[in-house]
């Protein structure tokens, strides 16, 4: 990529005149070519303009299902110079509140059945219907003009927080435009390669699936939803769509290796396999690359806070049961440093905590500098000039041929089938509910499920208790297992008592 | 016994959800935290064997298949 792209607005520019009428993505109701893609999103943006506050401190939430038309809405959002907010499409109203609230966004852009929820729910923000923003005429669209530096943002993630008010990770274009030509510079994806995509977008996976298919003209198919839950037909429809090269999270291999489908279905395009979100176990891994065994395997890893990935590790020997998959070495654009207690640099072998550095490092969450102040700091071993890593309070080591070893995580945060989670998020959801007096959230690694102990002296039925929880919280934050009882143990000192809790419930279960 | 029966009652069985006022024949199965997504698989080996039809990832994408009517309206296609 030419260094004088400074918007992930001319990537899309710049696909429309080398790439024209060929195929940038498909979903279930059909495909858009990257020039209608651009055409589209232009008009998109005139009506934004028109019916909006934007730029760059007006974001735009985009609060549709997963499929072209979110494609649409983020790229009109990025024409019109605001970030755009992928939105969960089955995000409790509540927690759509409470982002919203934190972002002060622009504008919505939902479908009609968003509209009426939203509205039911009483969000007051400019809610604009998608179909009604590109019925214009395309010729509207010529007169956009994008103004933005590369240090503007581009998107806003929000991630789960511990107080219970998600985070808002913002990415500037530059992080996004160096990442993307990061993976097309390392990996051997081409024009015609076949990305098929799994992460939603309100994940940042889906930057990977987005971006790279605007660089390189090459087609990303989004995988039905529904197909993930069905492994075998999930096959069937990757052979037929002919994917090339996947970017999934680990829990999504992990169920097609216990499927058995690897084994009995073959996708001879497949060719290079990434994954990012969570620990890949090994066996999992040994499935597929017995399976796969021309294909090149790679372990990413990454915060929202570094825009996708940071480090990455390509699959180089067999690993054995036991042995841990490192998360390799920065990207090209990245640099890693692990800090002991005392911030000063580890040696290899000794454990701390990783700090990440570089260009694609989150410019902080939104609207909330205090929180931004403690997670990105200057650079300890850095007093020359500003230099800004963010601190991801995972626990890590150097090994002795230099990549990085991930260990754990030094709080409460826990990743769970690939979603981030905070301990604290479920927690603040469950006090709030009648009847309870007081909660604990822990996390079980060993039967990887979470276990939420209640202090209450009603009788809890799970199921209700969890569709009560889903109206503050994702379904992929409800607790596998509840525990209720009239009153927790308190330590001397008068807090819950968790090792207690710990031992007497979760060991007493097993 | 009607294909919804059949449907119903294994469901009710296999997922332990007994005699749970909220069940009926409407319910979003998945959304209401009766079936989780491992078991959707065993939903569709169960009217595969049963009904001896074969569903494919067709069926699944254009077809919703989240209530045991929208799961028995495509079963019903198939005989």
């Amino acid at each position: 990529m030419d260094s004088l792209y400074t918007s992930c607005a001319a990537i899309l520019d710049r696909a429309a005149e080398k790439y024209g009428t060929d195929t940038a993505f498909t979903d279930s109701d059909g495909e858009i070519s990257f020039k209608e893609l651009r055409d589209l999103s232009r008009a998109l943006a005139a009506s934004l303009i028109a019916r909006a506050r934007t730029g760059r401190l007006c974001p735009v939430m985009v609060f549709l299902p997963k499929s072209i038309k979110s494609i649409v809405s983020f790229m009109g959002s990025i024409y019109a110079a605001s970030p755009y907010v992928p939105m969960d499409y089955n995000v409790p109203m509540a927690r759509f509140r409470a982002t919203a609230e934190n972002l002060r966004p622009g504008a919505v852009i939902t479908d009609s059945a968003g509209r009426e929820k939203l509205l039911a729910a009483g969000i007051t923000e400019t809610i604009l219907v998608y179909d009604e923003l590109v019925s214009g005429k395309a010729d509207n669209a010529t007169g956009i003009d994008t103004i933005t530096t590369d240090l503007d943002p581009v998107y806003i993630m929000y991630t789960s927080g511990s107080t219970g008010t998600p985070k808002g990770v913002t990415v500037s274009h530059r992080a996004v435009l160096d990442y993307t030509k990061w993976l097309a510079d390392t990996f051997d994806i081409t024009k015609d390669s076949v990305i098929g995509m799994q992460s939603a977008f309100h994940f940042d996976n889906s930057v990977f699936d987005m971006f790279l298919a605007l660089y390189l003209g090459c087609k990303t198919v989004i995988i039905p939803e529904v197909l993930f839950m069905y492994p075998q037909m999930l096959f069937d429809f990757m052979a037929e769509e002919k994917i090339s090269v996947i970017f999934w999270v680990p829990t999504v291999m992990i169920s097609v290796a216990n499927s058995g489908v690897l084994e009995e279905k073959k996708l001879d395009e497949l060719k290079l396999i990434l994954f990012a979100g969570e620990v890949m176990p090994i066996g999992q891994l040994n499935r597929w690359m017995a399976a796969y065994p021309n294909c090149t395997f790679v372990n990413m890893y990454g915060p929202t806070e570094s825009t996708d990935i940071a480090l990455y590790y390509i699959v180089d020997r067999k690993y054995r049961a036991g042995e841990t998959l490192p998360i390799g070495i920065p990207c090209a654009n990245m640099k890693a440093i692990i800090l002991n207690g005392k911030n000063e640099l580890c040696k290899k072998g000794e454990q701390g905590e990783l700090c990440i550095g570089g260009t694609g490092i989150s410019t902080g969450y939104w609207n909330s500098p205090e929180i931004t102040a403690e997670a990105f700091v200057q650079n300890p071993l850095n007093n020359k000039y500003h230099d800004r890593i963010y601190r991801t309070g995972d626990l890590v080591y150097e090994a002795e041929d230099g990549n990085i070893i991930f260990l754990g995580r030094a709080d409460s945060q826990i990743k769970l089938r690939g979603n981030r989670i905070e301990l604290g998020d479920i927690e603040a959801a469950a006090s709030a509910m009648a009847d309870i007096k007081s909660c604990c959230a822990m996390f079980d690694a060993k039967s990887e499920q979470i276990v939420l102990f209640l202090e209450t002296d009603a009788e809890i039925v799970r199921r209700k208790f969890n569709m009560e929880l889903k109206k503050y919280i994702p379904s992929y934050m409800v607790p596998q297992k509840i525990v209720s009882m009239p009153a927790f143990p308190h330590t001397p000192s008068g807090k819950i008592d968790r090792q207690t809790l710990k031992k007497e419930y979760m060991e007493g279960s097993n | 016994m009607s294909i919804q029966e059949t449907i119903s009652e294994f469901i009710r069985e296999h997922f332990e959800i007994g005699d749970d006022p909220d069940f009926n024949n409407d319910v979003h199965l998945f959304n209401e935290g009766f079936v989780d997504s491992f078991g959707a698989v065993e939903i569709i080996h169960f009217i595969e064997e049963n009904f001896n039809i074969k569903i494919t990832q067709k069926d699944i994408t254009l077809f919703p298949m989240n209530t045991v009517n929208e799961i028995a309206a495509v079963v019903e296609s198939k005989i």
